[in-house]
This record gives C-alpha cells, structure tokens and sequence, in this order.
C-alpha cells in the first residue's frame, strides 16, 4: 500500500489543480451574489492582519496611542464588514438552495464557521478592556451559566477570553473555512434551480 | 478537472475566469472599505467602570454596593453554580436545570470575598480596620445582617463629609468603619487588586471579583447612560453613535418578548431557544420540511441566475 499514490487518486478523482485555481467557470457563474462569500473571506483576512497587529502590540498600545487606536479601529470595521458580507452570503445561498446535489457538507461546514465566528466576536468584545467588555462580560454570563457552561467558561475571566480570542478561536475559524473552501472546490458551483418541476430539498440527500 | 467535476459540470457551457484576481481584487475592495470607515469614524472605547471612580463620583453607590453584599442582599446571593451552592437559584425549563450538573466551579461568598477579605487585606495597611473587623466577625449572621440593613435604610440620610459617608446614629454596629473602610479602598485604586488577589499567583489575568463587584446598580446606571440596558437591546448595543452587534439582534430580541422578558428562567429559556432556532435548524436545514422550500417560493434565485434564465437553456 503506497499511501501518497492513493493521496494522488483521491486529489485526481475530487480536487485537481484546476479545481483548486480554476482557471474556467459555468457560465451561470455571472451575479455578484458570488462575491458576498469572496467578501466575507476577504474581511477575515483583514481581521487576522489587523488582529495581528493588536496582539504584538497590547491593550495599552490600542487604547492610548493614535496608530494604535487606528489599528483598533480596523478591526472593528473589519468586523462589521466581515458579518455583514457573511450575512449577505448566507442570505444568497439560501436562496440559491445551495445545498442541493450533495452539498450539505459544504452548507454545514460554512455555518459552523459562522457559529464559531460569532462566539468569536463575542470573546473579541469581551477582549477590548473598556466599559463594554465590562457590562457585557457580568451581562452574558447569566445565559452561560444557566446553560451549564460556567465552569468551562468564564466571560469574565480575561485569561481565558483573551487567549480563546487570539489564538483557538481564529484557528478553529481558518480551519472551518478551509474545509468549507475545499468542498466548494470539490463540487463546483450548485446548478441554477430548474423554473419548474424541481425540489429545492432534493439535493440534500 | 476532476472526475467529480467532469461529472458535474457535463453539458454546462464554461467562460473564461480568474480566481487569483477576483480575490486579490475583493481584497482590495473590502481593505479600502475598512481603511476609509476606520480613518473616518474611528472605533467606540468607553472606558471601563473603576472603583477608583466611583468612589470619587457616586461614593454612596460604592459603599451601598458593599452594604448590600454584608446584609446577604447582593445579586449573588442565592445566585446558585457555578459561584454558590444555592442549587434551587439555578434557572429551570422544563424542571431541568443544566447548571446544577457542574456544580459550584467558583465559589463567591459575597460578605466574605467581596467586602470582607479586602478589608481584611486593607487593614495590614490601615489598622483602624482591624478592631470593627474583628467586631463584626465576632457577631452571628443574624446580628451582621441586622446592622448591615439599618445601615442601608440609613444610607438613604446620609452626607459625605471630609470624604467619609456620614450617617444619623443608630445601631449599625462596625458596619460605617467597614463602609469607609472600602471606600477608602477604593478612591486609593487599590480595591480591584484586594478582591483579586489570590495569594497563589502574582498576575492578574481573571477580574472576574473586581467586575460582580459593580455588576448590579453601577453598572446599570452607566449602561442606563448609554442605552445598553436589557431593554434596550442590551450587549447588541455599541457605546457611542458606532454601530454595535446587530448580528445579536434575534439573539437579544429574545429578551423583549414573553415570557423570557419576565421570567426568572429568562436566560435559560432564550438558550434553549437560540440552541434549537437558531443553531439547529439552519445547520440541519436542508433536511427541514418546508423551510428547504422557502428558496422556490420567494424567487430570488431568479435575479441571481437571470442571465442564465435568459439564454433560455
């Protein structure tokens, strides 16, 4: 048994180079509802940038220096556009159906990024160390808590918050939306809805 | 192309396309898009609400935070796990309770680790605490509960003078000591470090005490300034005219209606809500009858492929 041949077969039968970087697309491909996905991963990258940035230079740096309260300052923005070109892409391919012909891997794994996304938005709240990760910290941890997960997390406990936020939450996010890329890769672009006779549930199975 | 691919896309006309450029042209869009809004409108940062300001500003609102904790009235006090053993205080749906079956992760006893034991740490520095410290530990709970409250009823009299909060006489035992005690504590910017120290660790990673310290009417009153209350909305809001978490919004909207706006179960109910609504049913919801159908009843799809309807294939 040779493991990298059958690497080999399975990228042959599932994800060329060509699927990878396609060089050619279906001409149906022609919205800019194609674009809102483009957008969202697009603000991800600027997030993990300008949140690299935050990181190598601190609280302090952020809050009381002008460059740093202008990088602070993107990664806010970063975050408003990043939701809102995700919301934007969730809203089209619901509409597109896009789960059909076997796609629900690709549906799940992408909302499950989103999931993950918003519990980072919250810890990058939490982390901001001004007035409102204070109210918001004392103010979420009641629904925490009442569901159980107090002991395993603390939405005050800025050890915890800050480190979920900066490190274990972008990587299980990079490694979500990897999985979500390489499966849109793998199956191409759903067809568009027939104008009649089919079911937008068909596909699903 | 793959064999999957080929598959696919079989008898489906292709046109000419650029991965590469497409991304590093949306790249470009959405960098000047933030760059633009960030130099325009900078990003909101409230500063966070400190002992040391309170003592300054509200120094009735500090000592009567305290006061509360000492007469056994704090939020925290039959909150239930993960801070107390108060397991009938966990919130319910249905009779299950999920956050009795971790138990108490956290313990607070809010006299003890919130008022007490940073008197206790203070008075190493100002020994006038020891002597009321050991009177009212020397008292059973029923006296200490007794001198807190009429302490309190009395905080509604009272003046601040030469920096201390003075109070008509009455019995209140040690308990106006302690209170200037902790105010004093405060205005010195050292109560946030004496409700955290642990004696185990030199840093100071978790505030978690120094923020259920004012998490009740302090904090209230200034999210109450900002309109960040629960009923406005609540974390979903932003401090300042800045955009907040509007992808909260289904999440805090829960809050406003019934029966979670009145509930005592409120929170628990909206989790179960949100796990279920909002969780479940759009991961699984290709597999859900009827809203896999929405898709063909509101055609959307029909801008959206419009010129692939065009061509009339």
């Amino acid at each position: 048994m040779n493991l990298t041949r059958r690497f080999q077969r399975v990228l042959q039968r599932n994800l060329t180079l060509e699927d990878a970087l396609p060089t050619r697309m279906p001409v149906y491909v022609d919205s800019l509802a194609y674009l809102f996905g483009a957008g969202a991963l697009m603000a991800l990258v600027e997030l993990i940038a300008s949140g690299i940035v935050l990181a190598a230079f601190g609280p302090s740096w952020y809050h009381d220096e002008p460059v740093g309260r202008f990088f602070n300052a993107l990664h806010f923005w970063g975050v408003q556009v990043f939701f809102a070109a995700l919301a934007l892409h969730i809203f089209t391919k619901f509409f597109m159906a896009a789960w059909r012909d076997g796609r629900w891997p690709t549906w799940a794994a992408g909302m499950l990024a989103f999931f993950v996304a918003l519990f980072a938005g919250l810890t990058g709240y939490l982390a901001q160390t001004n007035f409102d990760s204070q109210w918001i910290a004392v103010q979420s941890k009641d629904a925490i808590n009442a569901a159980g997960g107090g002991s395993i997390f603390n939405p005050m406990n800025l050890g915890q918050v800050l480190t979920l936020h900066v490190v274990v939450l972008p990587l299980v996010i990079v490694a979500l939306v990897g999985v979500h890329l390489i499966l849109i890769r793998r199956d191409g672009p759903v067809r568009p809805l027939t104008l009649r006779g089919e079911k937008a549930g068909e596909g699903a199975r | 192309m793959s064999v999957r691919s080929e598959q696919t896309l079989r008898g489906i006309p292709t046109k000419p396309y650029d991965l590469l450029l497409e991304g590093v042209l949306v790249l470009g869009l959405v960098s000047v898009l933030v760059v633009v809004l960030a130099a325009l409108f900078g990003s909101p940062d409230y500063p966070t609400v400190r002992a040391s300001d309170v003592a300054r500003v509200q120094p009735l609102a500090l000592v009567r935070t305290a006061a509360r904790m000492l007469a056994g009235q704090s939020d925290l006090n039959g909150y239930g796990p993960p801070y107390t053993t108060d397991r009938a205080g966990a919130q319910r749906v249905l009779g299950v309770a999920p956050a009795n079956w971790f138990g108490v992760s956290d313990p607070i006893r809010p006299a003890r680790d919130l008022v007490l034991a940073p008197l206790q740490r203070a008075s190493a520095l100002d020994p006038s605490l020891v002597a009321p410290l050991k009177a009212f530990e020397a008292a059973g709970a029923g006296q200490q509960h007794a001198w807190a409250r009429a302490y309190l009823k009395a905080l509604g009299k009272a003046s601040v003078s030469g920096g201390r909060i003075v109070v008509p006489s009455g019995a209140y035992g040690p308990v106006p000591e302690l209170m200037n005690g902790m105010l004093e504590l405060g205005r010195s910017g050292l109560l946030a470090g004496a409700l955290e120290a642990s004696g185990r660790q030199p840093y100071a990673l978790n505030p978690t005490r120094a923020l259920l310290f004012f998490q009740g009417p302090v904090d209230h009153a200034v999210a109450g300034s900002l309109n960040m209350r629960g009923d406005s909305w609540g974390i979903s809001h932003e401090t300042g005219p800045y955009p907040g978490a509007w992808w909260l919004w289904p999440y805090t909207f829960l809050y406003q209606v019934p029966p979670m706006v009145h509930s005592a179960n409120g929170d628990l109910q909206v989790v179960v809500i949100v796990l279920v609504a909002l969780v479940l049913v759009p991961l699984f919801l290709p597999f859900v009858p009827v809203l896999n159908r929405i898709p063909r009843w509101i055609p959307v799809y029909r801008w959206i492929w419009r010129s692939w309807y065009d061509r009339g294939t």
